[in-house]
């Protein structure tokens, strides 16, 4: 199995250049680490952006579901990074995420 | 964990055309994910695919690869893995491609039992021409070439693969992307003519104008057909109708591969053993 | 140059033609009169480690033969009429991905289903164009036993050289003619033999499909290292789709500049008693089993004291429009022969200008006895 260096410390990190705002990253995040920013510079006007990356549980469901080889989620063994538990609070950022059109409310936790 | 993709994409390829969200790159990447799992060289890997949205597949892969015509891709396959038998050949179809215009060529690829991993990527349409009918788009659906509802019925490619003798059957969707690499893996294990159908979203396509407008709808869809096999069986005639079984549908292992089978030919002509007879042969019919 | 003689029949000594120039795959489907070349190659082929496979349906038949060519071999199919025209479209696939290969075509009575067990030269325009879009065809046509062979061989040397298909036109009379044909030896064929050009420097620097404005394709061979991706699609240099627009013009043209502008490696004509020929004199201008009684005819003309020659094309297309035209200015009374309706008179009348040519024409499946074309030269000369 090959394995591409992460970034220091990082544990999902994105390439804009390649995604194409589809929402499935999102919708299957399970811990809220995700939502979709609005972008008018892209095509559909949104792009991703990543919210609570310290939430991240490492599942690697964003990077299997994405179709554009859009983000990346870092190795649990290779690049000694650490990975959160899933709380109740990740649980239900992500449903408001979903709720709200793959949107992070405004204002959401404030 | 991070796998590394680029070493197997056509980086300056990149992003791919297929619309946001299309289940194409999904299993993509799912079958970069088993070609690496599997541990063949580039080198020795060919990647034949057809028309269609799914035919783009092969200018994103860095392997020997080969855009043909409509509906040929087990023709032009089958010519490169007889003259390359040690080679590993995947072929990569929509259903318009595999089944209707190619339909032939898929029968006769399932029939030889030639070592070719077919992966028809259905997505119950015509995507890149804008959707026109496939042989599984669903009666009752609209599409373009039949705006007052499709009342063409619909097979199973399954079990066309199952009847005309592929020796792997499965199915798997790209709701669970890990599933869908698994399979692809026993299919690329298994030698003999792997038949993978794979069901994807379109919502661009088929999804739009069949209350599916997002890609997350139409996996939604994909997900209330489709059940494992072992639930499958359970179900009653009627269930059964509105339902299709995944994993893995067939797999017989003892059934002969083509190019072994020619290689018998070959040692008739040069002197290394006598003629092929029935009495080869269980099946004498 | 020593020869051989085999004793066999046309088709046969097709099959023959292709293993000995160093085919190792056959793609086919049973289409009469052009079976048994398959017959022959399917016994051949396996015996030197090569692969002969009867597919499913003509389309497969000319499929599996392009893609065994795609990955590097030397690669033969064999049809009639009815197959050509199912062929088209992967024909021109073959052309515009630049893949070398071999297509024989037993020509029989057409259109359609036609004379199935019965001789013609109708497929000469369909040779020109098989498929839409633009390119330049290569054609041969045997006209004797020998050319079953020999045109082959050339075929498969010619595909190499321009990378793209080369049609070898033969028909019924020759395919099932049983009679000896006097042969180059297997060691000067297998001298004779030019495979395809291979690049030998690092992958990095390999851009299969960059090159000169009338050069061919230079497309390594499958599984050796050089990896690039074969499309029907207008393509770039490294073979991906594209729609730039000095591209796509620039590969169109060169696909017709790689034929057009090395005619004279393509050229090959028989010149049958031309040398005497004046402006009164008689020239027949005849290609395949045709010319056979042609050259009879003109032995029989000249003993009746009328000076004929016979201008005969090997090469069908690219047509040989200048050497044609040196004849047809010099002299007044021509006559073309074929086994179809004007289909190669109209090319000779396009490169000679000229609209007085006389005819002999035959679709009924026959073939043209030289006594009929001696009276035709009577009649109208």
């Amino acid at each position: 199995m090959s394995l591409m260096k992460a970034p220091e410390n990082t544990q999902v990190w994105v390439d804009t250049s390649r995604c194409k705002a589809c929402d499935i990253c999102v919708s299957v995040c399970p811990a809220g680490v995700l939502s979709m920013k609005a972008e008018p510079t892209s095509t559909l006007g949104a792009m991703i952006d990543i919210v609570a990356i310290d939430s991240c549980i490492g599942c690697n469901d964003c990077e299997l579901n994405c179709p554009d080889f859009a983000i990346y989620v870092a190795d649990k063994k290779a690049d000694h990074v650490k990975f959160a538990k899933l709380t109740d609070e990740a649980k239900a950022r992500a449903v408001a995420i979903v709720e709200n059109n793959y949107r992070l409310p405004e204002n959401y936790g404030k | 964990m991070a796998f590394n993709y680029d070493k197997y994409l056509r980086l300056e390829k990149m992003p791919t055309l297929w619309c946001w969200g299309c289940g194409d790159g999904v299993i993509l990447k799912a079958t970069i994910r088993a070609i690496d799992k599997m541990g063949w060289k580039q080198d020795d890997v060919c990647v034949v695919s057809g028309i269609g949205c799914s035919g783009r597949f092969s200018s994103y892969v860095d392997f020997n690869t080969v855009h043909t015509t409509h509906g040929r891709t087990v023709a032009y396959a089958t010519g490169i893995k007889l003259a390359n038998p040690d080679k590993h050949v995947i072929c990569v179809a929509g259903d318009g491609d595999a089944l209707a215009i190619g339909g032939n060529h898929t029968i006769h690829g399932c029939r030889r039992n030639i070592d070719i991993n077919f992966i028809m990527i259905n997505n119950f349409i015509y995507g890149l021409t804008n959707s026109q009918t496939s042989p599984t788009t669903p009666q009752g659906m609209w599409t373009v070439s039949q705006k007052a509802g499709n009342i063409d019925p619909t097979f199973d490619g399954c079990k066309l693969a199952i009847a005309a003798g592929a020796s792997f059957v499965g199915r798997e969707t790209m709701l669970d992307p890990k599933k869908l690499e698994r399979l692809l893996v026993k299919g690329f294990e298994h030698k003999g003519f792997s038949f993978f159908d794979i069901m994807s979203n379109c919502h661009i396509n088929l999804g739009r104008k069949n209350k599916m407008q997002s890609a997350m709808e139409n996996l939604d869809w994909i997900d209330s057909i489709t059940t494992p096999l072992s639930k499958y069986e359970k179900l009653t005639p009627e269930e059964q109708l509105n339902m299709f079984p995944t994993g893995v549908l067939k797999q017989d292992t003892e059934a002969r591969e083509y190019c072994d089978m020619y290689q018998e030919i070959k040692d008739v002509h040069q002197g290394k053993r006598k003629v092929i007879t029935q009495d080869d042969f269980e099946k004498k019919i | 140059m020593s020869t051989r003689e085999i004793i066999s029949t046309g088709n046969d000594l097709s099959a023959r033609a292709a293993v000995d120039a160093g085919c190792e795959f056959f793609g086919g489907y049973p289409l009469t009169p052009s079976s048994e070349v398959m017959h022959t190659i399917s016994d051949l082929l396996p015996k030197v480690g090569g692969v002969a496979i009867q597919m499913e349906d003509e389309i497969a038949g000319i499929c599996c033969v392009i893609g065994a060519a795609m990955s590097g071999k030397r690669a033969l199919t064999a049809t009639s009429g009815p197959g050509m025209s199912l062929k088209a479209e992967n024909l021109g696939l073959a052309q515009m991905a630049e893949t070398p290969l071999v297509c024989v075509n037993v020509m029989r009575g057409g259109p359609s289903t036609g004379l199935p067990t019965r001789v013609s030269q109708g497929d000469v325009l369909q040779a020109k164009n098989p498929s839409h879009g633009d390119y330049k065809s290569i054609t041969l046509c045997a006209g004797s036993l020998a050319e079953c062979y020999t045109e082959v061989v050339r075929a498969f040397n010619l595909a190499d050289r321009f990378m793209q298909p080369v049609i070898v036109l033969t028909d019924e009379t020759l395919g099932h003619m049983h009679g000896k044909a006097e042969l180059p030896t297997l060691e000067e064929v297998k001298a004779g033999i030019v495979p395809r050009k291979k690049f030998e420097g690092v992958p990095e620097d390999y851009f299969p499909y960059e090159c000169e404005g009338d050069q061919p394709a230079v497309l390594n061979p499958m599984f050796e290292g050089y990896r690039y991706h074969f499309t029907g699609l207008h393509h770039d240099k490294n073979g991906f789709p594209t729609e730039e627009i000095n591209t796509c013009r620039d590969l169109i043209q060169r696909l017709e500049d790689k034929v057009e502008l090395h005619r004279d490696e393509l050229e090959l004509n028989e010149e049958f008693m031309c040398d005497d020929l004046e402006e009164n004199d008689v020239l027949i201008i005849a290609y395949g089993s045709v010319s056979l009684a042609a050259k009879e005819a003109i032995r029989h003309l000249r003993k009746d004291g009328i000076k004929a020659g016979l201008f005969r094309p090997i090469t069908l297309w690219p047509s040989p429009a200048e050497r044609i035209k040196h004849f047809t200015d010099k002299i007044k009374n021509v006559l073309c022969v074929e086994l179809n309706i004007k289909q190669y008179t109209a090319e000779i009348e396009r490169v000679s200008s000229r609209l007085d040519l006389e005819g002999l024409y035959k679709v009924n499946g026959r073939a043209i006895s030289p006594h009929e074309i001696v009276a035709k030269v009577k009649e109208v000369f």
